[in-house]
């Protein structure tokens, strides 16, 4: 069988996230290319999960997936898209018999024995019995992920859930876990383990306190959550930059209008699609604060390659390289992007801008954003009406819509092409303005 | 390490739910282990916490993410966690009321000001905390930074009263939001992810006109963030125009003819 994947569920969740109500059935199917039927299918299978994940809703309340990820700042407490993260699919018997010994196991550490025995005892009769060997293998899998430990001691071995960390905090100290994994997950990346963890502890502390007490006081002002949409492919390419190995994905450039194709398995059937088939070796991945996004940056054979992280699909490791080789590659790459605003492997430039401070009975707000948001660039010239900002970039391009949406307080001096695209740019932009100046 | 597992599947998380089990797995001990180097945790437990935190995660393996991953256009990570975090999130927790004591924009000092904390909210931009408060003798929905504040401290207040302003905060918030249009200029929909990518923080909603291949996102703010909306408009440049909301047509009006104007003799 074909390894699970979820790039559908992911491509269109973002999609949805993105364009929030712009688009009906047939023109979501057209642009993930694939047919309105399998987009159905694939809205019924997220619809199922979402009602599941969030099992308060009282029944007839189930809601459209549309409507359960509707972004809203003071509600939208919980990560909207985390569920996502949930779709890995398990038979029904396993998820019984899986979840049935983890709450034997939380009780006392038991052998396989004991807990053939419990499985015996409480699985509903209609499910098929499970043998030992499937008893083995469940908890060879729940040791491999953590969740469970082997007890120290002879055979028979004995499993108890590993899960000291709620048992040895009082619940004061709880809360601030609670609090500190929340802060993090919100403010660091990456963050679905935290997520997760948040997800797990605050059901916890829901679960035994007697009276329902605020547990969620935050809130996260201008936030991009759809990122964690992308991490989904984030350990992947980790795993495989620290194997040396190449890797092998279908790349849908964010400008082309599909952005998923079905992975048809009678190459007779393959359609046309307009996804380019890459084999690259990765070196580094980028998140971008500016807009939420995240990069990978690799070798090819054209040199440094650029992705957008939202445009792989059909990820997977290839042949591994030299370590020579890949420390090679790996060094002319952070070479090239020292000077990166963001990813631009450009020549370096020199900008020069100009920033006016604000009138006297105010704090000085834009010299406090340069500062805060100006990465390595510095002021090299203050006085009472202004400061002079100086930055070498690669290329004038990625940091443009930072010093433009200064407004009229930054005025750029150098380069002078820079200049000059500035004016042009504001002068376009009071022409969209102009017309109705009498109306507003 | 794989974020698609069995053991995250939907259906054993609602039986283990059920049957009030808590599990924790590798991946989020190793995530939890990686944070707690982070200088926050020491703002966040008390040191006899995350000792014990530190020992109970001794076996497992940090998650080592920084040797790969490069975080660009970030800004100065001034403040993650702050001192008045624990006390003032059991302040919120307990329904209590407080004595506030804090610094003006100014510098001016206001004394013993009777309020009731409802939430904190941490600034993604400015990367600083700031408690959200209701003034108990202004009738005022305030928001003071952290920094700002001198001192605090608990101030009882009857219960039924406290429920009665905090249904009137929730009421109140969500109706101080106002509505404004951008289109996204049509000869720019090849840039339109990006675009889209740049409002995905904010409430909206987008409309497509199939037939004039045209977008419009409809943001949803509180009137008193409409600065941190501009600046995003003046971000994209030309690929958005302000189609409704007058004091975002001005306001974009008046940067481009003061920013022309700056430019002086170079502009003509």
């Amino acid at each position: 069988m074909a390894k699970e994947s979820f790039d559908k569920e992911i491509q269109y969740l973002r999609m949805l996230t993105l364009t929030s109500g712009a688009y009906n059935r047939q023109q979501f199917a057209e642009r993930l290319g694939i047919s309105v039927h399998t987009f159905d299918k694939t809205i019924k299978k997220l619809k199922t999960i979402v009602n599941t994940t969030y099992q308060q809703l009282a029944p007839g309340q189930e809601k459209q997936v549309s409507e359960s990820i509707r972004y809203s700042y003071y509600e939208s407490i919980d990560p909207l898209l985390l569920f996502i993260f949930r779709a890995k699919s398990v038979k029904e018997s396993e998820s019984y018999r899986i979840s049935l010994l983890l709450a034997a196991m939380s009780e006392e550490a038991l052998t396989t024995m004991e807990l053939m025995d419990i499985c015996c005892r409480d699985l509903n009769p209609d499910l098929p019995l499970p043998d030992e060997k499937t008893i083995r293998a469940d908890l060879k899998y729940l040791e491999e992920v953590g969740v469970i430990k082997r007890e120290a001691g002879t055979r028979p071995f004995r499993y108890r859930l590993h899960n000291d960390l709620i048992q040895q905090l009082s619940d004061e100290e709880l809360y601030d876990l609670y609090d500190y994994v929340d802060v993090m997950a919100n403010t660091q990346v990456p963050s679905v383990q935290g997520y997760l963890l948040r997800d797990g502890l605050k059901k916890h502390l829901a679960r035994n306190q007697v009276e329902k007490q605020v547990i969620e006081p935050f809130l996260y002002k201008y936030h991009y959550y759809s990122r964690i949409l992308d991490e989904a492919h984030l350990f992947t390419l980790l795993r495989a930059i620290r194997n040396r190995r190449k890797v092998c994905f279908l790349y849908f450039s964010p400008k082309a209008e599909k952005s998923y194709a079905s992975q048809n398995t009678n190459p007779l059937f393959e359609r046309d699609h307009e996804g380019k088939v890459e084999q690259t070796l990765p070196l580094k991945i980028i998140y971008d604060h500016q807009y939420g996004r995240w990069y990978l940056l690799s070798n090819g054979r054209e040199g440094v390659r650029k992705y957008r992280m939202e445009g792989i699909t059909q990820l997977e490791e290839t042949e591994a390289v030299s370590e020579e080789l890949w420390d090679k590659k790996s060094s002319e790459l952070a070479e090239k992007i020292k000077y990166s605003w963001l990813i631009d492997t450009g020549r370096p430039v020199t900008v020069r801008a100009r920033f006016f401070n604000p009138g006297e009975m105010e704090p000085n707000f834009i010299r406090n954003r340069v500062l805060l948001q100006g990465q390595w660039g510095q002021i090299i010239e203050e006085n009472d009406d202004f400061f002079v900002y100086e930055i070498t970039v690669n290329g004038t391009f990625e940091i443009k819509p930072w010093l433009r949406s200064f407004g009229s307080s930054c005025e750029i001096v150098e380069p002078i092409q820079l200049r000059r695209e500035m004016i042009a740019e504001w002068k376009e932009i009071q022409a969209y303005y102009e017309p109705v100046r009498e109306n507003i | 390490m794989n974020l698609f597992e069995k053991i995250f599947n939907y259906q054993v998380l609602a039986r283990l739910e059920d049957s009030g089990t808590f599990m924790i797995t590798s991946h989020e001990r190793a995530w939890l282990k990686t944070m707690l180097d982070h200088p926050a945790a020491i703002e966040a437990f008390t040191a006899e916490t995350l000792d014990k935190l530190r020992s109970l995660l001794e076996q497992d393996q940090r998650m080592n993410t920084s040797d790969h991953l490069l975080e660009k256009a970030k800004s100065t990570e001034g403040q993650v966690y702050h001192p008045l975090l624990r006390p003032l999130r059991r302040h919120i927790t307990n329904t209590s009321g407080i004595c506030i004591t804090y610094q003006l924009k100014r510098g001016q000092v206001l004394s013993e000001q009777s309020g009731l904390p409802y939430k904190l909210e941490y600034s993604m931009v400015k990367k600083e905390w700031y408690l959200l408060w209701y003034h108990l003798r202004r009738r005022a929905f305030m928001r003071t930074r952290l920094n700002s504040i001198v001192t605090v401290s608990t101030e009882s207040i009857p219960t039924e009263k406290a429920e009665l302003i905090l249904a009137h905060v929730a009421r109140t918030l969500d109706s101080r939001k106002s509505d404004v249009v951008i289109e996204i200029v049509r000869e720019y929909n090849q840039e339109l992810s990006r675009i889209l990518y740049a409002f995905s923080c904010f409430e909206k909603d987008v409309a497509y006109d199939e037939e004039q291949d045209t977008y419009h996102v409809k943001v949803s703010l509180p009137g008193d963030e409409m600065e941190f909306l501009l600046s995003k408009i003046r971000f994209l440049g030309k690929r958005v125009r302000v189609i409704e909301g007058n004091y975002l047509k001005r306001r974009m009006l008046e940067a481009s003819t003061k920013a022309l104007e700056r430019y002086g003799a170079d502009y003509t």
